[in-house]
């Protein structure tokens, strides 16, 4: 069907007003980096700055400990996803292919698990961590996350394990394998698309994460994450706005490389052909 | 290649009873269809067999062996799905020697058997491809060679050509014919195809609400239908039904249809007053004959060389449990030979020969 004129106007400028709303944050904060100071706070706002400072970015890996900071992130996130795929892939296939009593509701109690605020826990999983010794290591942060981010990826699987037609594994079966050796030879490489959405989503919420960080890890400040480090730069009366700009760009890129590396798992099905 | 023996296999979900007690003694090398409409227990009864679900009582065995426990990779069977099952990011190669693989067979072995099961089911071309890059037919035919290439025991089929368009349905139910023949394993498959299980059986299991209504050879089912099911679930266009009073003519008893009395002296209709024949669209002819009557079409279709002339039943209207409700008001049928036109308007002359009528007894439903 060929779109008319209006209709094509219209969904141009809807993509084009969906992009400036969620372009304009990413392009304010480059901006904030590249500014001078006087310029950040000059009225009405500049919107590329006269002298670009590009050596803010140089300044803030030799003045702050951002690379520490990253390596931090990168193994809490490691260390939760890692946790949070090993256990979810268990569950979510369990949820999708086995019929038990109890696990419809057992589904729906993750379900619920997923609905609650992550800083509902953070006093029962602080005490738990003290009386273990976890508080202010990266372990603590690693478990934490994974009590919220378990409930998501579980679901997630058990939604893309529910599109696998059953007859897969009954094939693989009937070739001999069991029920565990289809699972990792047949439905487990097909689900690599699923796995790498959910894999990187699961990233992004550890790498996101901040509650958890700020409560366990305050007291170790070699063990804090970015997202902590960046809150750190606030000074009490005047803040660095262009090195925390600077310093929130490092920190997004490690999500941006990632997306672009696994885009193609995220977007179209590996499943195309197993059957009509 | 092996003998299968099914003794009493039941399947219960709770208080549901989908499968009620089948027995079937399967012969070496035989080809057996059971057919059914939806929901009427054949894919449970073959996912039995195959060893993917279990019974929920009676014993199954191949040859000597009982297999009822058994894990499906343990009873060396090898199964072709509906949805073809070809494991989507492996090579057709990949795909043919997988059961081999899990066999732990030396790669040379496996690749000789690979290029031998593909030749024979000519994909040898397509080897390195993956699965989503074939047309269905070739699909099927991967999901055929992963089949042979395990020289299993038996071989289960579960509505294989179902996903195929008519055309390539009519082809590769040939080539599984053929296939048969050829490699000579035990076959169950299971269609709700009557034509397929026609074509393609030494012996038919027809089945309904997890009952076996009749097994036999295609033959015989056409012939001597044992019940109003199975006479009205074999041929196509279907078999008409119609109610008919019983009276005794002085020279044995005769059956009343159209205005014409047609004897019936080769059937038991004693103490019935009231019987449902059943007759053959093909078996009526257009003009006179043994007994003849007089229609209004509702309908003609033209088939080129034959017509299919609809007109309704009249006072003869006959409707019975077997049959859904659709197919219980759908009218008669008459298939006959002519390649002129024929007027909807006009009445036509048609008629049977009394021999070939089918009587039912109207509440047991079953072949008088």
């Amino acid at each position: 069907m060929r779109r008319t004129l209006s209709q094509s106007i219209l969904l141009y400028a809807t993509i084009v007003g969906a992009a400036i709303v969620i372009l304009f944050p990413i392009y304010w904060l480059v901006i904030t980096a590249l500014a001078s100071t006087d310029e950040l706070s000059s009225l009405p706002p500049t919107f590329w700055p006269e002298a670009p400072d590009w050596g803010v970015f140089a300044k803030v890996i030799s003045e702050r400990p951002i690379l520490t900071w990253l390596w931090n992130s990168t193994l809490a996130a490691i260390g939760a996803v890692s946790l949070s795929m090993l256990v979810s892939v268990a569950a979510g296939y369990s949820l999708s292919r086995f019929k038990v009593r109890g696990g419809h509701s057992m589904g729906m109690f993750i379900l619920t698990a997923k609905m609650l605020p992550a800083t509902l826990m953070v006093i029962p999983l602080f005490a738990l961590f003290r009386s273990f010794g976890l508080v202010g290591s990266l372990w603590s942060v690693i478990l934490a996350q994974a009590t919220f981010i378990i409930p998501f990826t579980t679901w997630m699987l058990k939604g893309y394990f529910d599109t696998i037609p059953r007859e897969l594994e009954q094939a693989a079966m009937v070739d001999g394998c069991t029920p565990l050796s289809a699972m990792f030879k047949v439905v487990l490489p097909i689900s690599t698309p699923g796995l790498a959405a959910t894999g990187l989503y699961a990233f992004v919420l550890s790498w996101s994460e901040y509650a958890y960080a700020r409560t366990f890890l305050i007291s170790e400040q070699g063990n804090w994450t970015a997202n902590l480090g960046i809150a750190g730069m606030r000074g009490e009366y005047t803040s660095a706005w262009n090195e925390i700009s600077a310093a929130s760009i490092f920190v997004a890129l490690p999500i941006i490389i990632i997306y672009i590396f696994l885009e193609r798992y995220l977007v179209g099905g590996l499943t195309a052909g197993a059957e009509k | 290649m092996a003998k299968i023996s099914i003794k009493d296999v039941h399947k219960n979900y709770g208080s549901l009873n989908v499968l009620k007690k089948f027995s079937l003694d399967i012969e070496d090398g035989e080809f057996v269809v059971l057919v059914g409409p939806s929901g009427c227990g054949k894919s449970t009864m073959l996912k039995i067999l195959a060893g993917l679900e279990p019974a929920s009582g009676g014993t199954i065995a191949f040859g000597d062996k009982d297999v009822t426990d058994l894990a499906p990779g343990d009873r060396d069977i090898a199964m072709v799905f509906q949805n073809y099952a070809l494991y989507p990011h492996l090579t057709v190669a990949q795909n043919i020697g997988f059961g081999l693989k899990m066999r732990k067979m030396a790669q040379e072995e496996i690749d000789r058997r690979v290029a031998d099961a593909a030749r024979t089911l000519a994909v040898d071309t397509y080897l390195q491809r993956k699965p989503k890059d074939l047309s269905g037919g070739q699909r099927q035919r991967v999901a055929l060679g992963r089949a042979i290439v395990r020289e299993p025991q038996a071989f289960m089929m579960d509505e294989p050509l179902s996903n195929l368009d008519a055309k390539l349905r009519v082809h590769m139910r040939a080539e599984i014919g053929a296939l048969h023949k050829r490699v000579g394993v035990t076959t169950v498959y299971v269609t709700h195809d009557q034509v397929e299980a026609m074509t393609m059986a030494d012996r038919v299991v027809i089945m309904r609400e997890g009952e076996i209504q009749q097994i036999a050879d295609p033959d015989t089912l056409f012939q001597h239908p044992d019940s109003l099911f199975v006479a009205s679930f074999i041929g196509s266009p279907g078999m008409n039904f119609l109610t008919a009073r019983v009276a005794d003519s002085g020279n044995g008893p005769v059956v009343k249809l159209f205005g014409a009395e047609a004897t019936v002296a080769h059937h038991d209709v004693r103490g019935l007053s009231e019987v449902i024949v059943g007759l053959r669209p093909e078996h009526l002819s257009l003009g006179e004959g043994p007994v003849s009557f007089r229609v209004k079409p509702t309908l003609i279709e033209s088939l080129g060389s034959e017509k299919y002339v609809y007109f309704s039943e009249g006072e003869h209207h006959a409707s019975f449990s077997s049959r859904n409700e659709d197919e219980n008001s759908k009218g008669l049928i008459a298939r006959v030979s002519h390649t002129g036109t024929l007027p909807e308007s006009d009445e036509l002359v048609l008629s049977f020969n009394p021999e070939n009528l089918y009587l039912f007894d109207p509440v047991t439903e079953k072949a008088i």
